[in-house]
């Protein structure tokens, strides 16, 4: 665990991560806080791992667009056909 | 199988990266769905339905049938995102600017579709983690119990996709503009 006060960008981005999967603890919020209010890169760096967690969410709900569409190989295909009709 | 199976095959790579097994999903759904036919109401529609088959499967495989091995340490070297730092821990090359209004992007088809792309490109272990955590909503708990690591190498693992994807998407982003 990092336990100092002052926080280099390279554990702000690990905490920042982190932040989002468990709640951390006071004095370690107010540390991100701190550097936060002083370093443009890791809130653009914070600010664009939420977009990415609501473009990811709002994909899910969305179908799989057609240009993504990687075909099932014709001969796993024909596999899974044969196994399904016995 | 011919109507929904480059379909549902796609759906699945791009959550597990994993061809075989993405392939064996198909099958199992499929397989499931004929079994299930009359319960299949017409409620929703067929695509619908044969993707919530299949959602379940994939969420069922990460869980029971693919449990990884244990976690070795050499793994964990090759996660630290170490090379975005220099000695001191600050950015080498910081995270660039994206867009003007970094909101718009969720509307641009464009955008989500990098989003996409590079999800299905992500190394699987970090996929895996992704995938469970962003779209199925698993806590770190049950995600650390699917992947047979402890909890602080869970939160790395997810940190190392997050880092990930967010190069991807600005490589591909800023190329395309």
């Amino acid at each position: 665990m990092i336990n100092h006060w002052i926080f280099r960008c390279r554990d702000v981005s690990y905490l920042i991560s982190r932040s989002m999967d468990q709640k951390l603890p006071l004095r370690t919020r107010m540390g991100i806080k701190f550097h936060l209010m002083m370093c443009d890169l890791c809130l653009r760096y914070k600010k664009q791992l939420e977009l990415i967690h609501n473009a990811i969410t709002k994909i899910e709900d969305n179908e799989v667009s057609e240009d993504l569409i990687t075909p099932l190989p014709d001969e796993i295909k024909k596999e899974i056909q044969d196994k399904l009709e016995k | 199988m011919d109507k929904y199976g480059d379909y549902l095959y796609s759906y699945a790579l791009y959550r597990i990266s994993d061809l075989s097994l993405a392939q064996e999903l198909v099958q199992d759904t499929l397989t499931a769905a004929i079994e299930a036919k009359k319960n299949f109401k017409g409620k929703s529609s067929e695509k619908t339905w044969l993707t919530g088959i299949l959602k379940y499967k994939i969420i069922d495989s990460i869980r029971k049938k693919y449990r990884e091995p244990v976690f070795d340490s050499n793994f964990f070297e090759s996660t630290t995102t170490a090379d975005n730092f220099d000695k001191n821990g600050k950015w080498k090359t910081g995270p660039a600017k994206w867009a003007s209004n970094p909101e718009h992007l969720l509307e641009q088809k464009s955008f989500l579709n990098i989003v996409k792309q590079c999800l299905k490109d992500l190394p699987k272990r970090p996929a895996r983690a992704l995938a469970l955590r962003e779209m199925e909503g698993e806590s770190t708990r049950i995600i650390c119990d699917i992947l047979n690591v402890t909890r602080e190498n869970c939160w790395v693992i997810l940190h190392r996709a997050r880092s990930l994807m967010r190069k991807c998407i600005e490589a591909r982003w800023l190329e395309e503009k």
